[in-house]
């Protein structure tokens, strides 16, 4: 699972495919044999990388996740055993697991609380630097990105210590931030903490992207900075908007790091607490590679649904704002 | 996201591709060399102080080399290792293992038996270091210490309150009301969800038999009477808010170990080893007791911990590999250096009195006598039966079980059925035949 080491809730944003303009066919005179070869020759690399790494651990899982180890003989069954043939019973037993359902929605929980508090703040602090007013935008810009170059692991630990009661500096003392409930914000707020800059940068460079032109004849129409903002900028800003919040979604999806830091201080969080913990657990803890390939493969069906319904949207979205 | 993704997979991939030669040598250097040549052996352990023992070994032995190295990661990060790169061929060929641990690397065939290479060690164990390594007539490692477990306590604040350590469960529990009552903030100890072993041994000491074997068929009692029994009782110290649900080894834990709102812990032999970098400003402070007792005069205790060595099945000189494990383990000399390096009390009883006993770990400066409690208690210990095959994934459920059932205020004893279920059904599924 090499997603495991993956930052949640906002993954980085590239381009709409789409909006690349497809280089023009070569010329008829170029002769095909020339054509043919060197392309082939370049992705070479990569496709042999690509099916190595990629592609084959990928079957290997699929295949894993229809296996299971069978003892063999004697108390400890050490005497020969063997991996057989499962047929669904990982699949069946990760569905009829309650823990696997109660993992979704934790990691929903915390994408609910996560992503707006991403997105909002985000474009909160882009149209702030955007603004005529503003000043050491350069600066500003990079002390809100700089979290996202603390690596999710040490960003959980420094949380934690601000967290814990005995080492807290917000009053962990008279607040319980590892409550039942209050956890799920806890967590979401760490993971808010690491992606809300580089979010930020990608709505900041949109916005910089727009033309200018129209701002001022906003103003010269006698609209004011927060008026510009809120109805001018906001509007146009709409698709990178909607691209960054599928992406952060998609992202929550992987939720991982931070709770996995947090847990050996927090009772409320358990080994299996979002899906891909459960993983981690079921394959590494558990030694049972096997459950954690098929519920791997369950959460891949579930991203790669996120992301075509993602896509779809963003489509529309794009589409329209063309017309 | 995807061709970022992608990106990286590929750089991991590169780099997988040039690291692996390098660990594979690693993993084997020397393993190739001819036989009757120098042998060098390879030797994961994560105990501080080792080297010093390994780098005896070396000046004694020339043609049979040691090559110690830290694992990655500690417990069952090593041993799920050892597992998956058993198949690889790959393993160090010797390997550092908690009793609890051992029959799953049995199971896995990660580890081999080495009877033939120690010969008979039966008479140089008592019973239950025995049957810690020995399975089916097989011996698969050398005991390496015992760690019974024992109460720590905070003797200034204890003379404080005119308390003294307490003998049995019931006086504890009332020391436990005293201390907080007298300050809110203080707690007599914590309840950590976090350390199955711990509440293992706790239920050894009640009686409980986790797991017994009669043929080739296991019986799982983890939610036994005795094990709840011991449940019921810290459920009802919580409930009254006598111990703290804090687990144990986090920042906070430390720190309220160290600025004395713990002022106890009901630990293992192993603790003064641990204790400085836990709570460094209480040096001198702590005294050990023998663990508290349910009836009054009943001195049998758990144990906590514990490991012993054993030889992986990788390895190429297991004889050479079982000879050092044996002279680390058995041997004064081996067993001296341990002692004084490693903080252990050694599971062989023979060095059970060697003079390097008569001083207490650095932290324990204050009990001079230490070690003679330890020498009684280790008398003491009881034990499983045997550990199950699949101790881990019933570790894995207790800390996800007591943590919740902590957090949300439940019974224990509700937490012991979800173990049970969780042991059984991953037995059931690998194959084992299971009663009950």
């Amino acid at each position: 699972m090499s997603t495991v080491g993956d930052r949640p809730i906002a993954s980085p944003v590239r381009p709409v495919s789409g909006g690349v303009a497809r280089p023009a066919r070569p010329a008829r005179r170029v002769r095909r044999r020339r054509r043919s070869m060197l392309p082939l020759f370049l992705l070479t690399p990569a496709v042999v990388l690509f099916g190595l790494f990629t592609i084959a651990p990928g079957i290997y899982s699929v295949w894993l996740s229809f296996r299971k180890t069978q003892v063999g003989g004697g108390l400890l069954g050490d005497l020969n055993p063997t991996e057989i043939f499962a047929g669904f019973q990982n699949y069946r037993d990760a569905f009829a697991d309650p823990e696997f359902r109660h993992s979704i929605e934790r990691m929903l929980t915390v994408a609910v609380i996560g992503v707006p508090a991403t997105i909002v703040l985000a474009t909160t602090l882009a149209l702030c630097l955007d603004a005529k007013r503003a000043r050491l935008v350069g600066i500003a810009r990079l002390g809100i990105f700089l979290p996202y170059a603390v690596p999710g692991v040490v960003a959980s630990l420094l949380w934690g210590f601000i967290y814990l009661p005995a080492t807290s500096p917000i009053g962990g003392a008279s607040f319980d931030y590892l409550g039942s409930r209050a956890v799920f914000f806890s967590v979401a707020n760490v993971a808010v903490w690491g992606v809300l800059g580089f979010n930020m940068v990608v709505i900041y460079t949109s916005l910089r992207g727009l033309p200018r032109d129209l701002f001022e004849a906003a103003e010269l129409d006698g609209a004011g900075e927060l008026q510009i903002a809120l109805r001018v900028k906001l509007p146009m800003l709409a698709p990178t908007l909607t691209l960054v919040t599928v992406f952060s979604l998609i992202g929550a999806l992987q939720l991982f790091n931070e709770p996995t830091t947090l847990k050996p201080i927090a009772n409320a969080i358990t080994s299996t607490w979002v899906p891909l913990m459960r993983v981690y657990a079921d394959a590494f803890v558990n030694n049972n590679i096997y459950q954690g390939a098929a519920t791997s493969f369950l959460l891949i069906v579930m991203t790669v649904a996120a992301t075509v319904i993602a896509n779809a949207v963003v489509r529309g979205i794009s589409r329209r704002s063309t017309r | 996201m995807r061709t970022n993704h992608l990106r990286s997979v590929a750089v991991l991939g590169i780099a997988a591709a040039i690291a692996a030669p390098a660990l594979v040598a690693c993993g084997s250097s020397g393993s190739t060399s001819d036989a009757g040549g120098p042998v060098t052996l390879t030797y994961v352990n994560w105990d501080g102080g080792m080297q010093a023992v390994v780098d005896q070994w070396n000046k004694e032995n020339p043609n049979i080399q040691v090559k110690l190295s830290k694992p990655s990661g500690t417990g069952y990060t090593l041993y799920n290792k050892l597992i998956t790169n058993n198949q690889a061929g790959t393993n160090p060929d010797i390997t550092e293992v908690e009793y609890q641990a051992l029959p799953a690397l049995i199971s896995n065939k990660v580890v081999v038996p080495i009877d033939q290479y120690v010969g008979d060690i039966s008479s140089q164990f008592d019973k239950s270091s025995l049957a810690q390594v020995q399975f089916e007539g097989h011996t698969y490692g050398v005991p390496q210490n015992i760690c019974p477990m024992v109460f720590f306590y905070r003797k200034d604040v204890f003379d404080q309150l005119g308390l003294k350590a307490p003998t049995t469960w019931a006086e504890y529990a009332a020391d436990a009301a005293a201390i907080h009552s007298h300050d809110p903030k203080q707690y007599i100890g914590n309840f950590s969800a976090v350390d199955s072993g711990w509440f293992a041994g706790l239920a050894q000491q009640a009686g409980a038999n986790w797991w017994t074997a009669t043929g080739t068929t296991w019986h799982v009692a983890i939610n036994d009477p005795a094990t709840t029994k011991v449940a019921d009782y810290w459920s009802n110290l919580i409930q009254q808010g006598l111990v703290s649900p804090e687990p144990n080894w986090s920042p906070q834990w430390n720190t309220d170990m160290n600025n004395g709102t713990l002022v106890g812990w009901t630990s293992a032999q192993w603790a003064p080893n641990q204790l400085p970098s836990i709570a460094k400003d209480t040096a001198g402070k702590w005294v050990a007791a023998p663990l508290p007792a349910w009836n009054a005069g009943d001195q049998t205790v758990g144990i906590w911990g514990g490991e012993t060595e054993a030889v992986t099945t990788n390895s190429k000189h297991p004889a050479e590999a079982a000879k050092f494990v044996k002279w680390m383990n058995s041997s004064p000399e081996g067993v001296k250096i341990l002692i004084q390096q490693v903080d252990v009390f050694p599971a062989s009883l023979a060095n059970q009195t060697q003079d390097a006993l008569k001083t207490p770990p650095p932290f324990m400066s204050n009990q001079p006598d230490y070690n003679t409690l330890m020498t009684q208690e280790a008398k003491n210990v009881r034990t499983f039966q045997i550990w199950g095959p699949d101790a881990n994934v019933t570790f894995d459920s207790y800390s996800n079980a007591f943590a919740s059932a902590l957090q949300n205020k439940t019974a224990l004893s509700g937490a012991l059925t979800q173990i049970q279920d969780a042991t059984v059904s991953d037995m059931k599924q690998h194959g084992f035949s299971v009663s009950g």
